[in-house]
């Protein structure tokens, strides 16, 4: 727990450093959770519970609908925060569904613990911003990317920003991540060594 | 034959499909589809002829595994399973590291060499995720209240934890074959 907290500040001040004061109560809003590979954590419809800081394994945000079409929309690891982030902070009913891909262990807090130190510590407020501009900054880039790069474009933007997860996860979540068809997908790894 | 912790039987079994997922993620799926179907040194098989093979039979026995496990109303954790004696014997008999003879696969099981090999992989890791939601899902379940016909027997049908058994042993022989392809580097 005192490692994985401490990976936890790292981050936290990444975004933006906190108090003393500050980083003492949140670091005390967090228990530690784990899930094996393929566990739905999140469903679309319910209430997103939890804000999760992932310490292992990779997950992923998807919307799947009742003509069996699905997007993924976002992959979390170590270490970054995760779950679903607009559910969570509107407390509406998610849209989507958070599961892991592989088996995965994180910290979380629950959304009523952090509210009420959002509420009242202006610190973690801005933090708790600062944190959600760069998810929106890292959202618009991606739509940018899925909008006017090439299949081989997008692919090789993937494989530079985060190689590892080629060996880490099934690759149909990468291709259905850009769009692609199985068979374009496996051109580029054929042009590739992984 | 002796009765086994179910819980226990049953997080060995998905540790193995864990294992098997892993080797086809980290492993088969990023390498180049050449490799894929270069048949063995010896001549035998290739890495996706054995992904084939494998993935052949799960699509007889996946499907009626999940059948299976639906069919079950009433919920029963923990307690234990204790395999039939066919149904132990065929799990010994697919075990690597007990069965060590070599066996001729059934006609209808045995891949061709023409095979587009990413997309054994894509199918064989779709298979492995399903069969690990099962094993989920067998944790509340009566491993010997269900009984599923055998693909090459029909007319032999084995309890639910045997057919369990046997299929992921089976997966670990063919696993261990496909992986002696794998260049060394």
């Amino acid at each position: 727990m005192a490692d994985a907290l401490l990976q936890l500040r790292r981050l936290v001040d990444a975004v933006h450093p906190l108090s003393a004061e500050d980083w003492e109560v949140l670091s005390g809003i967090w228990t530690p959770f784990s899930a094996g590979r393929k566990e739905v954590l999140t469903t679309e419809g319910t209430m997103e519970r939890y804000l999760y800081f992932v310490m292992e394994g990779v997950q992923r945000v998807y919307y799947f609908d009742d003509q069996d079409r699905e997007a993924t929309l976002v992959f979390t690891y170590a270490p970054s925060f995760g779950g679903v982030l607009d559910a969570l902070l509107l407390q509406q009913p998610s849209r989507y569904f958070y599961e892991t891909l592989t088996p995965s262990s994180f910290l979380r807090a629950s959304y009523v613990e952090l509210d009420r130190l959002m509420q009242a510590r202006p610190g973690i407020a801005h933090m708790v911003r600062k944190g959600l501009t760069h998810a929106l900054s890292g959202v618009l880039e991606r739509l940018a990317e899925l909008q006017c790069y090439t299949a081989e474009e997008k692919f090789n933007k993937v494989l530079q920003r985060s190689p590892h997860i080629f060996r880490l996860i099934p690759h149909k979540y990468i291709a259905n991540y850009l769009g692609m068809d199985a068979t374009n997908f496996s051109k580029l790894i054929n042009k590739q060594r992984i | 034959m002796k009765a086994v912790d179910k819980d226990r039987l049953l997080d060995d079994l998905g540790k193995l499909v864990d294992d098997h997922i892993q080797s086809a993620v980290a492993v088969f799926q990023n390498m180049h589809s050449e490799l894929l179907v270069k048949p063995a040194v010896n001549g035998g098989w290739s890495i996706a002829q054995c992904l084939e093979h494998l993935n052949r039979y799960g699509n007889y026995y996946i499907p009626l595994i999940r059948q299976g496990l639906a069919r079950q109303k009433e919920l029963t954790t923990g307690g234990t399973f204790k395999s039939g004696v066919i149904g132990a014997y065929f799990t010994r008999m697919m075990d690597p590291d007990k069965g060590k003879k070599k066996m001729r696969a059934f006609k209808e099981y045995i891949p061709g060499v023409e095979l587009d090999g990413h997309a054994v992989v894509a199918e064989f890791i779709r298979q492995q995720e399903m069969l690990l939601t099962c094993i989920g899902w067998a944790r509340r379940a009566d491993l010997k209240g269900t009984r599923i016909p055998v693909s090459i027997m029909k007319w032999l049908k084995l309890r639910l934890g045997d057919v369990l058994q046997f299929v992921v042993m089976h997966d670990e022989r063919h696993i261990r074959q496909a992986k002696r392809n794998c260049p060394m580097d």
